[in-house]
């Protein structure tokens, strides 16, 4: 270690800006190792899944077409959707347990005393990258299985909005679960605890609730069901047809790709607003 | 300056600060003193706003900490060595941190420089050792010039050559005219760093002195003596306001008579004299005869 010296002026005069933490933030998330390993593995998982699909499902032989290549496509590029929620969820816990884990939130929030600041520039620069990685990846599944399913017969323009605004809502279903995340982050401030309570809401609840409704025919716990995160997020990416289908009116609670983003919009408002209150009323 | 008004934070049922006021001035070092689990860190922790005070505030440079338009160019604080993410290294945490502040990347290569972390800067903070976890955390606090400088525990794990520039450091930020607030349980510590000290005993403030204030309030002077003929140095010393207590291993300890006069006393009476040493209360002293009660954990002496 060298020796250390008296301390210099500093030359201009520091200011503390919404820009400038939006910046610090991100150093923060690309300078932990976490960070590149997560959406790394997400980009292979993606393309590996949507090359197994476009490669191996049965499509019955022959030249497909119409809705049913479409819906081949937008399968094959958001086949790994459900595993990159998961990766996600990971992400957006440690992306703030991490901090309060080594302390670093202490640093964060003397840098930024209000602390709004820090917690807005953490989910805007979180939500970005995820959205940008996750298209990323949805897209290049995309491009790459179009050959494939080229080659079996398969026909489709990626540019037609009923391919194209799945492909979209896929990265936006998955940037959300990731705020999700994050929130519970917030509360929680443990790892394990976050991770457990998110994968258990997205993986966990919908398999209980489908057993349980099953076993006693409770129409009401199917509706819940539906509302749940992961229930909720499948309709954005769902291939939903040119034309609107008549479906059979059930009597139950039916989302769609818009109600479907309101309801994950709801449970992302709820629990970021309540890790908000808490976050700026507790103890760093 | 920093301005502590009736401050108090409990825990639970634990009353970690209890009511607390003192101000810490510009310009000089001010050492804030007490045994582990009295409440100094618990008090920093409030002035810069990461801990909400029960009762009472504290403010820095005239206004709350959160208040301040550029925080960090009002109070760099080191709270604890560590406040760092393990899995990024030092470079990338200070220009995090800098980057709030829109401070140029040239400054932080300037507090590497300062601090002495040029070889390990590229390195992540998990592999550092808590001496070059006190030097990134002194760095950072340099990070955005401030004005006012808290450190807690800021020598805690350096070695010799750490402890020296960190006494260097902090006698000049406030010679400059800064504001230096830096704890330690280390009383010997304090006695070469600070001008001024505050005591802190289970949350309650003991003392808030200079260091000469509080070396001179801490008992009186004492003279250790020792003679083969106690008897008759007591009867040539007696006289008013002299007591003499002898000690266990039979040594006399005398106060109320300077060691000058005693060795008059015993001359004239011809008394032989085998050891004569003024006792000056020291820092040390004075700190424990201060803290004797309000230490948390004490360890039991087996009698």
């Amino acid at each position: 270690m060298t020796t250390a010296t008296l301390p210099v002026p500093l030359s201009v005069k520091p200011r503390l800006s919404a820009a400038g933490i939006v910046r610090s933030e991100w150093i923060k998330l690309r300078s932990v190792r976490s960070t590149m390993w997560c959406y790394g593995i997400l980009v292979v998982l993606m393309l590996g899944i949507g090359v197994l699909i476009s490669c191996l499902a049965d499509f019955g032989g022959g030249d497909v077409t119409g809705d049913t290549a479409r819906s081949i496509v937008v399968a094959a590029s958001t086949g790994g959707l459900n595993v990159a929620v998961l990766i996600v969820a990971v992400l957006g816990a440690l992306i703030i347990t991490g901090e309060y884990a080594t302390g670093m939130i202490r640093s964060t929030f003397a840098a930024v005393p209000r602390r709004t600041g820090a917690i807005a520039a953490k989910a805007l620069v979180l939500a970005s990258t995820t959205f940008v990685a996750t298209s990323v990846a949805i897209w290049l599944t995309a491009l790459v299985t179009w050959p494939i399913l080229a080659g079996r017969g398969v026909e489709v323009q990626l540019s037609d909005p009923s391919v194209f605004l799945p492909l979209l809502g896929g990265a936006v279903y998955v940037t959300m679960i990731a705020l999700l995340a994050f929130g519970f982050g917030m509360i929680l401030r443990s790892t394990a605890g976050t991770l457990a309570t998110v994968l258990g809401l997205i993986m966990v609840a919908p398999l209980i609730l489908q057993m349980l409704s099953g076993l006693t025919q409770a129409g009401w716990l199917t509706d819940i069901s539906a509302l749940l995160p992961q229930n909720a997020g499948s309709h954005l990416y769902a291939y939903s047809g040119t034309a609107a289908l008549p479906t059979a009116d059930t009597g139950r609670l039916t989302l769609n790709g818009w109600s479907g983003f309101g309801v994950l919009a709801a449970w992302d408002a709820i629990v970021l607003s309540a890790a908000l209150i808490l976050v700026k009323r507790r103890d760093a | 300056m920093i301005e502590i008004e009736n401050l108090s934070k409990r825990y639970g049922p634990k009353q970690a600060v209890d009511d607390i006021s003192f101000t810490v001035r510009p310009g000089v070092v001010t050492g804030f003193l007490g045994p582990n689990g009295a409440g100094k860190s618990t008090t920093m922790r409030m002035i810069v706003g990461l801990d909400r005070p029960t009762s009472g505030q504290a403010k820095v440079n005239g206004k709350l900490y959160a208040d301040h338009r550029d925080p960090l160019h009002e109070v760099g604080a080191l709270l604890e060595a560590k406040a760092v993410h393990t899995g990024r290294s030092a470079y990338n945490h200070l220009l995090a941190l800098a980057a709030t502040h829109s401070i140029p990347t040239s400054r932080v290569h300037q507090v590497i420089e300062m601090t002495g972390l040029e070889n390990v800067a590229g390195k992540r903070v998990g592999g550092f050792s808590m001496g070059m976890g006190q030097r990134l955390g002194i760095a950072a606090a340099l990070l955005g010039d401030p004005q006012t400088l808290i450190l807690d525990e800021p020598v805690n794990g350096l070695d010799p050559d750490g402890v020296l520039w960190v006494r260097q450091l902090t006698r000049y930020l406030a010679s400059q005219g800064r504001t230096v607030f830096l704890s330690s349980h280390l009383m010997s510590e304090m006695a070469l760093t600070a001008d001024r000290v505050v005591v802190l005993g289970r949350g309650k403030v003991l003392a808030d002195s200079s260091i000469e204030e509080l070396t001179g309030k801490a008992g009186t002077t004492r003279v250790m003596v020792r003679t083969p003929a106690p008897t008759a140095l007591i009867k040539a010393i007696a006289g008013p306001g002299v007591s003499v207590t002898q000690m266990p291993d039979g040594l006399l300890s005398v106060t109320g008579m300077p060691a000058e006069q005693i060795g008059d006393a015993a001359f004239r009476n011809g008394v032989p004299l085998y050891e004569l040493s003024p006792v000056r209360a020291s820092l040390e002293q004075a700190y424990l005869e201060l803290t004797q009660d309000e230490v948390e954990f004490r360890a039991e002496v087996a009698a």
